[in-house]
């Protein structure tokens, strides 16, 4: 698989990673990894946000979507 | 988690929420029926309006006050905004003991003020037509059998509560609609035989703001709303645990 964004740019670059949302394929360059907080317990219990995150790869649209920018 | 001081400070809130709304229903419920004669000694007033309805109304209160409270306190506090849930909880283990005393002090005072603010804001009448919405045994209703309504009532309520919200497997997000739609039903049914606490803080409340504010002196009939919900609430959640537990085949 191919970078999509270096694609529409005309350069041929290998694909790292996938975006999470949409499924683009993404270079080193444009893949942007979030670390997503984990949180355990609610209702009857409190939650307690736990230590470890999880990884998130996003491409830059779809980053910039769930930002809100 | 967030700190100690910001749970008790959500199951402050919630149990004033509770009680200002749930109990309020029923004070406002008798005070739009005062002075109308009341056909036999076990109808005080709610019942007059619609019948079963008018506990109906007043459960459902006291429903989407505690939906509302458990939606947004939920993941803060666990919204116990319930002595007797609190302790149910940390008779199974799954609550910590230090954290038990600051809980129900928690909630003793949310429900305490919604009583006095009630007062202020609706007026004497709240308190000398309403009772602030205390709880006692209806006419012809034992000490015993008003005990053992509240148990049962709140064995309901904390069979809901391990079934949708503390066993792991329930499906996520119905907690708050469900709990609070099985209070109102809990409340439609026992309401005219105990008032239908199952919740020593909402019981509280009332016979406090009563005392200080000069209404009837309640206190005698208290340790049924202490000793009805806490056994009603642990032995469910006992059962609850006893039931579910996985058994290798």
């Amino acid at each position: 698989m191919k970078c999509y964004i270096c694609a529409q740019m005309g350069k041929d670059t290998d694909a790292v990673a996938v975006c999470i949302v949409c499924g683009m394929g993404l270079c080193m360059d444009h893949a942007i990894r979030e670390e997503v907080d984990i949180w355990e317990g609610g209702y009857p219990f409190p939650s307690e946000k736990m230590e470890k995150t999880i990884p998130r790869i996003l491409c830059p649209p779809c980053y910039e979507g769930l930002k809100g920018d | 988690m967030v700190s100690l001081s910001k749970r008790m400070l959500a199951e402050f809130i919630g149990t004033f929420l509770l009680v200002f709304f749930g109990a309020g229903a029923a004070v406002i419920t008798l005070m739009i029926s005062a002075g109308q004669p009341t056909p036999n000694e076990f109808n005080i007033g709610i019942g007059m309006l619609g019948g079963l309805g008018d506990w109906l109304a007043i459960g459902l209160a006291f429903g989407f006050a505690i939906a509302a409270s458990i939606y947004a306190f939920g993941r803060v506090s666990g919204c116990h905004i319930n002595p007797a849930v609190t302790i149910a909880l940390w008779a199974i283990k799954k609550f910590p003991s230090g954290d038990v005393i600051p809980y129900i002090i928690a909630q003793l005072a949310g429900a305490s003020l919604a009583s006095f603010l009630f007062f202020a804001s609706v007026g004497p009448d709240a308190l000398a037509i309403g009772g602030l919405g205390a709880t006692a045994p209806f006419p012809g209703i034992g000490y015993m059998q008003a005990i053992l309504v509240e148990a049962i009532g709140t064995f309901l309520l904390m069979i809901a509560i391990m079934g949708v919200a503390v066993d792991r497997k329930a499906t996520p997000g119905f907690a708050g609609l469900i709990i609070g739609l099985t209070v109102a039903g809990v409340i439609t049914t026992i309401g005219n035989i105990t008032g239908a606490s199952i919740n020593p803080a909402r019981t509280f409340g009332p016979y406090l703001g009563q005392m200080l504010l000069g209404g009837a002196n309640l206190w005698e009939f208290f340790p049924i709303y202490i000793i009805g919900p806490i056994v009603g609430a642990v032995l469910a959640a006992v059962a609850y645990n006893y039931m579910s537990a996985d058994t290798a085949t």
